[in-house]
């Protein structure tokens, strides 16, 4: 007997599964993603180290980033309190062959390499003196004993194992498919248990795979597999013919982030491509204003064939890997001026296509990178300032923008108009509860784009208010993480690009959530990696790939190549030469 | 690298942002989610004509006004119980918003924030407060008029009656319901969501502050020629009283001594007392909001009379003075009133027991007996106790002007000091006529049934 058949028999059967799971949902939830969650958030670790400089009254520094800044200023990573030496005075930056340079930063006192003046830069080796105005510094490289010490105690912290929550997230794709099941009734399709299949293989192959490299970090695809199968339920909800699709779209963004964090590994190769990135993603905006469709009132889709796509959710992670940039460049190139040009150009472009919230994202994302590179505070506001300004005018020109965002904060006044799609969010949301009406039981996904821009709705509905703010509360984590993780990042490409894409997400979770219940406009975007919708999944899984950079923990994230690798074997061999 | 660190600090605050967001969200979700999801598009609880699919509203002897069958909506049998509980219960389009199928939805479904609409579909009960068969004397007392009576216990605060008319029959709407000005109103609960001139059922507030703020009023004496001319304004009385205490002028109703001592009281005074009573605040009975009372302070002399006595731009709501006849009765505080005596959800879990509270001193506790005494007085000079048979009735008749060439409005308000039957009330008919003789005997016909039972 199928499951089919025994349900048509008893459908009494259905009712008392539906009523048990509710309840069970929430804890698999919790327990998944708290081993996770609890393992990113963890004390910082040990940082990797480098070289260390001693100093003139002994005792030594350790090099923790491949990018140093040397002064007397509170944020310099080497700090040198002596008048001579500037706030800003030197940096000494290693690169992906592991070979040093050590720059000037137009310092008052002047910076010595073994006795003679370096002007602008000049390359370093380990045993060199440096002297920054008057102050004398040996560069050594770690001792044998001392990297010893770090590395068992770096290994001794290696993240929690994950196979507990990816067991519980199998049992969680188990009975939510059975679920839905049970609300498909008879027009349930082997569609459906297939793709949950298809989505546990693809996550334990994952898992396995990456194992047999040595890989132990696993947290944040486990928020990522976590999220993809609510997706893959909402989908199931609302576009049962769009399954295989939807998996197809995590296995590709799964793609995409194994071959761009493999790409982000080498440093130099990452900087020979910001060029190519800042082209793409005005390229990508580009051939969508031109080839687009227009849906929902914004032209952001591609049709070729049966498929449509997206470009404007790859151009996000074409934008950050263009707007991030090595410390050695930012003092090379103070000013903002090619990053603003960029952003203008991208922005403009997502305005001319109506697509607002894309633009607010990319507006957003742009702040943060500009206030990480420059700081600069008056600038930035300046900029904010401009673009109200700019913002006021195109109204005034077009004010016909704005009806589209009428019922902000007021949609049950026009609920059945244009307040039509936050009210039936609201509605749905509340009948939810806290456990939800089980999954595929819920109305909501019968209204346009309910699982995409309404997804927050759905989740309430279907899967109870719990999971939906852990669903949302998993987002938040990732960006915490990114902040922490920063401290011991090897460059800081590495960390803009991750902070940047880590604002992005939560960002793009805020205009999501609070514009489907009237908190803020409807925008009309996604829900990363939970909206049904091959682009944005991909996205998603892509500016992952951004976080996953940033994690040096030992030997946790496949983007990072490993210290104990070439170049370090390079270094060593440097040493004894 | 270290000033990067320092300033990453910018992706926290993006996710604090998300979180507060979502703070606000959950505060909306705990406050309004009910509301939210008492929609009519809520395909969990209602079906696709918009009507609420389970849950059965009772009276309180446990009559059954409205339950749904095979996922159809009925209501009782009797087409005037029907009409006389329409505002009550609530309509199938959704347009008696105040209904307790469209504003209970939640609590009548067995709707709540764990469970959400989960199991909604075997349906809850809820009993209402009032009593189907006071608020069928009601509405034939009304006999066809506009206007809203209601009577609730001021002690425990359940509403027993409860009627706003026009009214029509649920099940067969009429077709020219929103064309004909004969159903004017129709969907509007009179006496939670209207205000109206009060006209001398306002002398009570009036009355209140002189008591407290004139010291010698009880030795005073008032001479009514029949109109008095304060400022620009002649002030008319309903006849010519001649000399008269306080008493005599409260019973006799009398515009011209009235709008004298508002005059002498001020309209700092007046509004003051007004605002005590009540009467410009909105009482939220489980939930619903009533409409608040409204009055114009900025006055010359001549109109501050007429504001005085009920008149000019007084506005007072019916549940709002039906509450203040309660504080009077009560000692200065009532009972806030209320509608849902009791729900069960879908598994037969009852709800908790109501919790009675209180409002604010509305008047002072001596003022209050004294008033109470001039308005028992009010029963013996002018309406007559014989029409109110077994009731220690206080009360004041309104007869509020609307207009030229309009019958004015009839009012009846007041309460009973009865021990076994603590009840406020209050009778509005629309161009009606003369307080006591009209809205009067609508009050004394309720009142009889509540009080002196009904043949079952």
């Amino acid at each position: 007997m199928t499951l089919p058949e025994l349900l048509a028999a008893y459908p009494a059967v259905g009712v008392f599964y539906t009523s048990f799971v509710r309840f069970l949902f929430p804890v698999l939830a919790g327990a998944i993603l708290w081993r996770a969650v609890r393992s990113l958030l963890r004390a910082p670790h040990t940082p990797e180290t480098w070289g260390q400089l001693s100093l003139p009254g002994g005792g030594s520094v350790p090099l923790i980033h491949w990018e140093n800044i040397l002064g007397r200023g509170k944020s310099a990573d080497v700090r040198l309190n002596y008048p001579s030496v500037s706030r800003q005075h030197a940096a000494l930056c290693r690169n992906e062959a592991g070979e040093w340079t050590l720059y000037d930063l137009d310092s008052k006192g002047g910076v010595l390499l073994n006795g003679e003046r370096v002007e602008y830069s000049a390359p370093a080796r380990m045993g060199d003196t440096i002297d920054l105005g008057g102050v004398p510094l040996l560069f050594l490289p770690q001792t044998v004993e001392e990297r010893e010490t770090l590395e068992a105690k770096r290994r001794a912290e290696r993240p929690a194992a994950m196979w507990p929550s990816f067991l519980w997230l199998t049992v969680f794709q188990l009975l939510a498919c059975v679920q839905l099941m049970i609300a498909a009734g008879e027009e349930a399709s082997p569609s459906l248990p297939l793709a949950f299949l298809g989505l546990t293989a693809v996550m334990w192959l994952y898992a396995g795979a990456l194992r047999l490299f040595r890989c132990v970090g696993f947290e944040m695809e486990t928020i990522a597999f976590f999220l993809s199968t609510l997706s893959l339920s909402v989908t199931a909800s609302s576009a049962p013919g769009s399954l295989y699709k939807q998996l197809l779209a995590i296995v590709l963004g799964l793609v995409l982030f194994l071959t761009l964090g493999i790409f982000l590994r080498d440093l130099g190769r990452v900087q020979r491509n910001r060029w190519v990135m800042a082209a793409a993603s005005i390229g990508l905006l580009a051939v969508t204003l031109v080839l687009g469709n227009r849906k929902y009132g914004a032209v952001n889709w591609i049709s070729l064939g049966a498929l449509s796509f997206q470009p404007s959710e790859i151009a996000k992670i074409c934008y950050i890997f263009a707007g991030s940039a090595t410390l050695e460049r930012l003092f090379r190139k103070r000013n903002l001026t090619l990053f603003i040009v960029l952003t203008g150009l991208c922005v403009g472009l997502l305005g001319l296509m109506s697509d607002f919230g894309t633009a607010a994202i990319f507006f957003v994302t742009f702040l943060v990178l500009a206030y990480l590179r420059s700081g600069d505070f008056a600038t930035l506001s300046l900029i904010c300032g401009g673009a109200v300004f700019g913002a006021g005018i195109i109204v005034k020109f077009k004010p016909y923008i704005l009806d589209r965002f009428a019922a902000w904060g007021h949609a049950w006044a026009d609920a059945s108009g244009r307040g039509y799609q936050q009210t039936r969010t609201m509605s749905a949301a509340a009948s939810g509860g806290l456990l939800g009406m089980g999954a595929g039981e819920g109305w909501l996904h019968r209204v346009p784009a309910a699982d995409t821009d309404l997804v927050f709705g759905m989740l309430c509905e279907e899967w109870g208010l719990i999971t939906a703010l852990f669903a949302v509360g998993s987002i938040a984590a990732l960006a915490f993480f990114t902040v922490r993780a920063c401290r011991a990042a090897r460059s800081s490409f590495y960390c803009l690009a991750a902070c940047a894409a880590g604002s992005l997400l939560v960002f793009q979770t805020c205009l999501n959530v609070f514009g489907s219940v009237d908190i803020l406009p409807l925008t009309g975007v996604t829900f990363p990696f939970v909206s049904n919708g091959g682009s944005a999944m991909m996205s998603a899984w892509g500016l992952l790939a951004f976080l996953k950079a940033t994690d040096t923990r030992e030997n946790s994230s496949f983007a990072i190549r490993r210290s104990g690798g070439r170049a370090r074997r390079k270094e060593v061999r440097d040493e004894e030469n | 690298m270290k000033k990067i660190e320092n300033r990453a600090f910018v992706c926290l605050l993006l996710a604090l942002a998300l979180a507060a967001g979502m703070v606000f969200f959950l505060f909306r979700y705990l406050t309004q989610g009910g509301d939210w999801a008492s929609s009519a598009f809520n395909r969990h609880l209602y079906n696709t004509r918009g009507q609420l699919t389970a849950g059965t509203v009772l009276d309180r002897d446990g009559d059954v006004l409205s339950s749904a069958q095979d996922g159809k909506r009925t209501y009782y049998d009797s087409e005037t119980v029907r009409k006389a509980t329409l505002h009550a219960v609530g309509d199938l389009q959704g347009n008696i918003g105040a209904g307790a199928l469209n504003a209970f939805a939640d609590r009548l479904t067995g709707w709540n924030l764990v469970n959400g609409a989960f199991g909604a579909d075997r349906g809850g009960d809820l009993t209402l407060t009032i009593d189907a068969r006071y608020n069928y004397e009601a509405y034939q007392a009304l006999n066809g008029h506009a206007g809203t009576v209601a009577v609730y216990n001021y002690k425990t605060g359940e509403i027993l009656c409860m009627v706003s008319a026009p009214s029509y029959d649920p099940l067969h709407v009429p077709e020219d319901i929103e064309t004909n000005d004969r159903w004017k109103g129709a969907y509007v609960n009179r006496f939670l969501s209207s205000a109206f001139t009060p006209g001398s059922v306002y002398k009570t507030v009036t009355l209140t502050a002189a008591l407290e703020t004139i010291p010698d009023l009880e030795e005073r004496t008032w001479d009514c020629a029949g109109a008095v001319k304060i400022g620009e304004e002649t002030i008319v009385c309903s006849g010519v009283h001649g000399e008269q205490d306080i008493a005599a002028a409260f019973a006799n109703s009398c515009n011209a001594a009235f709008a004298q001592i508002a005059v002498e009281l001020g309209a700092e005074t007046l509004r003051t007392y007004t605002e005590q009573a009540g009467l410009t605040a909105s009482y939220s009975v489980d939930g619903l909001a009533t409409a608040k009372g409204s009055f114009d302070w900025a006055l010359d002399d001549g109109r501050l009379g007429w504001a005085g006595v009920g008149q000019d731009k007084d506005l007072v709501n019916p549940c709002a003075l039906m509450v203040y006849m309660g504080a009077v009765a009560n000692g200065g505080k009532a009972a806030e009133p209320y509608l849902i005596l009791k729900t069960k959800n879908g598994l037969g879990v009852p709800s908790l027991p109501h919790w009675t509270r209180k409002t604010a001193a509305l008047i002072d506790r001596g003022t209050a007996e004294r008033l109470a005494e001039l308005m028992a007085g009010n029963v013996e000079k002018t309406y007559g106790s014989s029409r109110f048979p077994n009731m220690d009735l206080c009360a004041k008749s309104g007869t509020a002007e609307v207009g030229e060439g309009q019958a004015p409005h009839a009012w009846f308000a007041g309460f009973l000091r009865n021990e076994d039957a603590p009840y406020a009330f209050v009778a509005l008919v629309e161009n009606g006529g003369g307080g006591s003789s009209v809205a009067g005997s609508v009050a004394a016909r309720v009142l009889d049934v509540i009080v002196n039972g009904y043949e079952k």
